[in-house]
Order: structure tokens, then C-alpha cells, then sequence
């Protein structure tokens, strides 16, 4: 036994003790975007040296990485949720009116994170109980919020400016000095959910729930109430965004939410997820969303027009795509263990 | 050790999916400390019976007894409480993820409000997969580098990890090289040392033979033939295999050694 089970020589590579090496995904990531960062601060040195500008950034980034960070670990799943925007309209909606009826109280936002996970948990029903796939059980979801939002306000708008300022509006979407608090409750979900996902034993299961869905039942995992409670997080998470973008904007929009989808997905696509699930991190989609973020600022900040967005925004996707396929086949390169 | 001790018990087990009877009324017996062979053709039942005792398949009929329990069904995390842990080629790791969160999976060790035991963990796993002779590997190794024999060495490891008391082994030496086999093979002997019982089934007799202590041939959903291996060569083995394949039966001149009845 004991000659049998020397160590393979690819075992006695230092990667597993270098921490570069272990996050190199991760490392590959960060610096893409602060290669963007480079770029556009060489374009523009001013604009870029401005706390404002910062501030303008961090005070709308959250409404595409806050649902883009629960949707990671739907992701993980080896899911997709196209509901999220709706969702993130309706626990806007369901605040709105709170508000409107109540007055402005954190019952509203009780109500709307209730209501997002009572459409989180339609749709993990609908996936688990039902077996009809995430794409097309969230498709269906995606068109009856939005279509009862729309039947409900007429597809109205609603102002809320009249709240500006009342402490529960400025605990929400405030500003810090010159720091939207939006950016600080983004950090604070993104912690929350890194330190689930990595360290207790419900993020071990989302994983191995995505990565090997029979062996994670066949070893006694229940993976339909896994798969449940993430889109109940996931749909709780959207609403909270829904109520930050809607209260930054002071109005809620029927049509709230609809630019995040594409944003939100690319951001964990970014972020080094495979949609192929089991594998992901809440870091990598952190800075995958300030990437996506950074090129809009960035591009407006450098004074061409915002046409250029979408392209940058593809090109950055697929430089990111490769480099983390050429990433992963190095790693399997180099880690086979062969006999 | 009293001979009458079961590990796990079968009664009549019938099992049917639609039209197609996979199990006839199967009476299988795994004894404490026992490595039992479970060998047969393609469509034998083999697999339908060892999922039954994994609680992967409920039986249509019939009942289960485990260690003087009796059941009408099992669910797996019912088995695994039970200690029957089911060891399958490549199938129920977690491959991308690290060799000592394989070990736990599913039983994973936790503190307060359910966060994991990381170190302790990790420490664990180095100890068992040093005593299975898998020293070499750190338990931070993602599993899906690992060849297929070290996959198995994982998966048993994590069988003793929980203490189990009987591991099914479903062809574990499939697709593997020489070299590899003689590995697992290895490990089957390690559980056997260590007071537990296995089934082991496979396509090929000549791995099951070595490690086997007697042979159970299922053919068509009936167990057919069982056999010690005090009575048997591997090639009466595979003549006799041969034989059910053809006809159904077991050839007359090893009728009186073997432990069923026609």
C-alpha cells in the first residue's frame, strides 16, 4: 500500500500553498478591472481623481450587484432565475403602496422582502415540485409579477420624494459623507452571503447540490429545500434592491428592474461562475459587477458616447470568458493526478 | 461471532418498475464482517437490490432488515443513519470540491448555528486517509484531479469516516488500470479488517474473486447461485456465470455446494 500511494509529482508543486495560487481566478479578475481602472484613469486623470465620480458609481452599482450576488448562488445551483427584475419591481411595488397606505414605516420594507421570498419560493416550487427548468419556470415568473405590477399601477409611475430624508429613507439609500449607503449594504450582503456560502454548511450544500445534484441526495442532502431556500434568499435579496433603486430615484418605475437582468448575469459570469454551477464566488461577482459598472462610468467619464457601453461591456465579457477557460485548463494540466 | 448476525437482511423483496420486474422476491443476506460478491449479468437486478438497501428505490414489495430493524422502505439519509453507505464509480463526490469536504459530505462536522468545523475537519480527513494509505494526498486536493482509484480511496475513506458498518460497493473497479484496481481492492480488504461488511459488485470475477468471501449470482431478478469461496476456483466462478447466461441454471455438478436450493 504504502509504495502505491507515493505522492504523484504534481502533488509536490507548492500550489496548494501559495495563496496566489488558489485564488488565482479571483486575482485574475481583480486585475482586469483595475487594468479598466488604469485605463480609464490614464484617459482621464481628473475625472477619475474625483471622490464624486466614486460616489456617482457606488451610488448605482448596487441595484446591478446586489441581485447579482444572491444570483450566484442560484448559479451555483447549476439554476437561472430571469425573475429577479420583476421581483426586484415587486417588493418595490409592494413598498410603494405600504408607504402610500401606512406611512412610511419598516413595515414596508418587512412586506417587501416577505413578498420576495414568497415569489422566490413560487419559483423553487415550481422547479422542485414541478421539475420544469429554472430558464422557463422563471420566464413564466418574470411575466405574471411584471404583468400584475402593470395591472396594478396602470403603468403609472409613483413618486416618493415626499420621504426624502426621514431616517428610514437615509438608513436605506442616504449618504455617508460622500458614501451612498447603498454601497454599504451591498458589502454587507456580499460578506453575509461569502461567509455562507463559505463556511457554513448550507453554502457547502448549494454547492454540492449544483455539482453532483444525485450524490448530494444519495448522501442524504435534501436538495429540493437547498434549491427552495436559495431562490427565497435570492427573491428577498431583489426586493431589498428594488427598494434601494426605487428609493434612489425617488419614484417607482413599473418597468423597474429590466436593465439589471443581462447586467446582473454578467456580472457572476464575470465573476469567474460557470453556468455550468458547482463552482463560484461572491468576491469574483463583487468585482464582476464593479467591472461592468466601472466601464459605464468610465466610458461616459472619458466623454465619448454611450453607445460605447454595450460594446466595451461585450468585450470585457469575452476577455474575461477566455481568460478564465485558459485559467482552468492550465489548472487540470497541471493538477491530473495520473498513476 | 454467532453465524445467525446479519448486517442486513432481505424478505421477499419484489421490485417493479411498470411492467418490468426487476427483483423476483430476492432473500440476500450480508453477514457481520462479511465481503459478499454480488455478481450477474446486465439486467440481474444487481443494482436495483443495492439502491433498495441505499434507499434510492423503494421495493414494491417486501421488507428490509437492518441490524434486527425491520423497514418497508429506506430513504438514503435513512441508510446513511443506518450505516450503509453506498460507493459508486465517481458518483457520489462532489467533484469540484475538496477531497475532505467529499469525506464529510453530508455529515459535515458543525459548531454553533450550523458553521462548519474547518480544521477539525481537515485534520480528520488527513488521519483517515493516512490509515487507508492515501497519505500523500492533502485533504485540500479537488477531487476531480484525482485518478479513479484514488476517487474510490476517497469515498471509502469516507465510509469508515462515518463508521459505516456496511459499504456497497458498486462496480469500483470499472475503467480502472491494473495498477488501480489492485488499489481499491486494497481497500475493501482495509474495511474487512476493520470489522466491516461490504457488497461488492462487478462485471469482472476476477477482481471480485480475490477479496470476496462468497459469491451471490443474481440472473433476471432471483438469486440463482451462492457460493463460499472455500468451495470455488475464479474459473468455476466463470464457468458457472457462463452457464446461468445460457440456460438460466446452475450446471449440475456444482449444484451441491451451492447454498440456494432449486
Amino acid at each position: 500500500m504504502g509504495k502505491r500511494s507515493v505522492l504523484p509529482k504534481q502533488l509536490k508543486t507548492p500550489y496548494f500553498t501559495g495563496i496566489t495560487a488558489k485564488y488565482k481566478l479571483q486575482i485574475a479578475i481583480l486585475a482586469i478591472f483595475l487594468m479598466l481602472w488604469l485605463i480609464f484613469f490614464a484617459i482621464n486623470p481628473s475625472g477619475f481623481s474625483n471622490p464624486y465620480t466614486y460616489t456617482a458609481m457606488f451610488s448605482v452599482a448596487p441595484f446591478t450587484i446586489i441581485p447579482a450576488l444572491s444570483l450566484t448562488y442560484v448559479i451555483i445551483l447549476g439554476e437561472i432565475d430571469l425573475s429577479f427584475p420583476s421581483v426586484m419591481a415587486l417588493g418595490a411595488l409592494v413598498l410603494t403602496l405600504t408607504w402610500k397606505t401606512f406611512g412610511p414605516t419598516p413595515l414596508g420594507l418587512l412586506l417587501a422582502l416577505s413578498a420576495g421570498l414568497l415569489a422566490g419560493l413560487l419559483n423553487g416550487i415550481l422547479i422542485t415540485k414541478f421539475q420544469i427548468p429554472s430558464l422557463i419556470a422563471t420566464i413564466g415568473t418574470m411575466f405574471l409579477w411584471r404583468g400584475f405590477i402593470l395591472v396594478v399601477t396602470q403603468g403609472y409611475g409613483i413618486p416618493l420624494g415626499e420621504y426624502r430624508g426621514l431616517p428610514i429613507y437615509e438608513m436605506l439609500v442616504g449618504r455617508i459623507g460622500i458614501i451612498p449607503v447603498q454601497i454599504i449594504w451591498t458589502v454587507i450582503i456580499a460578506l453575509v452571503l461569502w461567509v455562507i456560502l463559505n463556511f457554513h454548511k448550507f453554502g457547502a450544500y448549494v454547492y454540492y447540490t449544483g455539482d453532483n445534484r444525485i450524490a448530494a441526495k444519495m448522501l442524504g442532502i435534501n436538495t429540493d429545500k437547498v434549491i427552495i431556500s436559495v431562490y427565497m434568499i435570492h427573491g428577498a435579496i431583489a426586493a431589498f434592491a428594488g427598494v434601494l433603486a426605487t428609493l434612489e430615484m425617488a419614484t417607482f418605475w413599473p418597468a423597474l428592474g429590466e436593465i439589471y437582468l443581462m447586467k446582473s448575469i454578467a456580472s457572476v459570469i464575470v465573476g469567474g461562475t460557470p453556468v455550468t454551477g458547482g463552482i463560484g464566488t461572491i468576491f469574483g461577482t463583487f468585482i464582476g459587477g464593479l467591472i461592468l459598472e466601472l466601464i459605464e462610468t468610465g466610458i461616459l467619464a472619458v466623454g465619448v458616447t454611450g453607445f460605447w457601453i454595450r460594446l466595451v461591456h461585450g468585450l470585457v465579457i469575452i476577455i474575461a470568458l477566455i481568460a478564465q477557460v485558459l485559467i482552468r485548463r492550465s489548472e487540470m494540466r497541471r493538477m491530473r493526478v495520473v498513476e | 461471532m454467532p453465524e445467525e448476525k446479519y448486517i442486513v437482511e432481505t424478505v421477499n423483496l419484489v421490485k417493479r418498475f411498470g411492467d418490468v420486474v426487476a427483483l423476483k422476491g430476492v432473500n440476500f443476506k450480508v453477514r457481520v464482517n462479511e465481503i459478499v460478491g454480488l455478481v450477474g449479468d446486465n439486467g440481474a437486478g444487481k443494482s436495483t437490490l443495492v439502491k433498495i438497501l441505499a434507499g434510492v428505490y423503494a421495493p414494491t414489495e417486501g421488507e428490509i432488515i437492518i441490524k434486527g430493524q425491520r423497514f418497508k422502505r429506506l430513504t438514503p439519509r435513512k441508510a446513511y443513519e443506518l450505516g450503509i453507505v453506498l460507493v459508486h464509480q465517481e458518483r457520489t463526490l462532489s467533484e469540484n470540491h475538496t477531497i475532505w469536504r467529499n469525506i464529510f459530505m453530508g455529515r459535515e462536522l458543525t459548531g454553533p448555528l450550523g458553521f462548519l468545523k474547518i480544521s477539525e475537519m481537515r485534520e480528520r480527513a488527513q488521519k483517515l486517509l493516512k490509515e487507508i494509505g492515501l497519505k500523500a494526498i492533502p485533504p485540500d486536493f479537488p477531487v476531480k484531479y484525482l485518478s479513479g482509484g484514488y476517487k474510490q480511496g476517497v469515498q471509502i475513506t469516507r465510509a469508515l469516516c462515518f463508521e459505516a458498518d456496511l459499504v456497497i460497493l458498486d462496480e469500483p473497479t470499472i475503467q480502472l488500470s491494473l495498477a488501480e484496481v489492485q488499489r481499491v481492492l486494497e481497500y475493501v480488504r482495509e474495511l474487512k479488517k476493520r470489522g466491516k461488511s461490504s457488497i461488492f459488485i462487478s462485471h469482472n470475477i476476477y477482481h471480485v474473486y480475490p477479496v470476496a468471501d462468497k459469491f451471490v449470482i443474481l440472473d433476471r431478478g432471483r438469486i440463482v447461485g451462492e457460493f463460499l469461496k472455500k468451495d470455488l476456483t475464479p474459473d468455476d466462478l466463470s464457468h458457472i456465470m457462463i452457464s446461468i447466461a445460457r440456460t438460466g441454471r446452475v450446471p449440475p455438478e456444482y449444484r451441491e455446494i451451492n447454498l440456494i436450493s432449486s
